[in-house]
């Protein structure tokens, strides 16, 4: 489980994050979810350690973060972080030298699920290609935990379907997924737990299926009464 | 991997739980034979990725299943939908009592006389069974 304990940032005096507490357990997905500035992407940074927190506690199993925990958690951006001169298959060696857990027949499989070309150069991907790639790289360690930022923005619907797909197969089954979106959409039906978030504190967290049946409401309908309200 | 068993064209809405979904899913393919009495179903994970859910609620609409015996899993061999007649005869009358409920609650809004109205089900119900038959041994000449 990784679990976040009254968490607080703040950049020049601005308030980032104010007294966040959520938990995302094994085995689930959970989605943060907010608009553009609510501060979901600074939460997975600061849980991957890149963006120091001035108050409150990150856990991962109990833990405390330290270097151990990146070969636990791996962490998919939403921008591209490899030399951009490499070729795709320069890219995943480098992955392979740096993690232990790193499997190469796993990273072969997502590869050919993508329909990905290993000897292009990574610098002349388009966006959605990119964000596929950027998938494999992080899928293709045997993390127990992934985190995902924006996974779906800006990609075609297409290409969208194919990453959805990704989440009910056995590339995610039993490991924790944390994701953040702006656009829940096709993956209500994916997603075990949400996390709403508003200027920088969370003012809903629950689990989804709970929600349909006791107030008959889908996620969207939730944040519609946070946001409008 | 194509099944051709309906698993495809599955679609959710977003307000009913998924796993509900699933459950009456499950129940129209068992009324219109599209699932036999004892038929091996996919497993939770198949299913998952099959309709492109969350393998945990695929897992929690098996359990609903398995609650209201329409499912049986013995030990480690694969879950079956049940062989018991009368469960899946129970099942047949409750899809059909719900179908029944909604139309007589979209009908009742139109003040008609009862036998009008049963004229004009049977009327409907025989030419679209009539076309059914039709389209059926249609299609079998070219299979």
């Amino acid at each position: 489980m990784i679990e976040v304990k009254n968490m607080s940032k703040s950049y020049l005096r601005r308030h980032v994050l104010k007294d966040v507490s959520f938990t995302a357990e094994k085995g689930q997905i959970t989605c943060l979810i907010g608009i553009n500035g609510a501060g979901k992407s600074t939460i997975l940074k600061s849980i991957m350690g890149l963006s120091p927190i001035k108050k409150g506690q990150i856990l991962v199993d109990g833990q405390p973060l330290d270097k151990l925990t990146y070969e636990k958690v791996a962490f998919i951006p939403d921008h591209l972080t490899m030399p951009l001169g490499m070729k795709l298959a320069e890219g995943l060696q480098f992955m392979a030298d740096f993690y232990t857990n790193w499997e190469p027949s796993r990273a072969e499989e997502l590869m050919d699920f993508f329909q990905l070309d290993a000897l292009e150069k990574i610098g002349n991907m388009s966006k959605g290609t990119a964000a596929k790639y950027n998938l494999v790289l992080g899928l293709a360690q045997k993390t127990e935990y992934v985190l995902m930022d924006e996974p779906f923005s800006g990609i075609d619907l297409f290409s969208r379907e194919l990453i959805a797909e990704v989440f009910s197969s056995h590339l995610i089954e039993d490991r924790g997924v944390l994701l953040t979106t702006h656009e829940i959409g096709e993956i209500e039906q994916l997603i075990d737990k949400a996390v709403i978030m508003q200027k920088g504190t969370i003012v809903r967290e629950f689990n989804c299926e709970e929600v349909r049946s006791a107030e008959g409401k889908s996620i969207v309908d939730v944040m519609r009464e946070v946001y409008r309200s | 991997m194509k099944t051709g068993d309906g698993w495809d064209e599955v679609t959710f809405n977003n307000r009913d739980p998924v796993y509900l979904q699933v459950v009456q899913h499950f129940k129209e393919q068992i009324v219109t034979s599209k699932l036999g009495a004892g038929q091996v179903i996919p497993s939770r994970r198949e299913l998952g990725a099959l309709l492109k859910i969350n393998p945990n609620t695929a897992q929690r609409a098996y359990k609903e299943m398995e609650e209201q015996q329409l499912i049986v899993t013995e030990g480690n061999s694969p879950s079956r939908i049940t062989s018991d007649a009368s469960i899946l005869h129970t099942i047949r009358s409750e899809l059909l009592e719900v179908a029944v409920d909604a139309f007589v609650a979209s009908v009742r809004k139109i003040d008609i006389p009862v036998e009008e109205l049963l004229d004009l089900v049977k009327v409907k119900y025989v030419e679209e069974r009539s076309t059914e038959i039709r389209s059926d041994a249609g299609g079998d000449k070219y299979d």
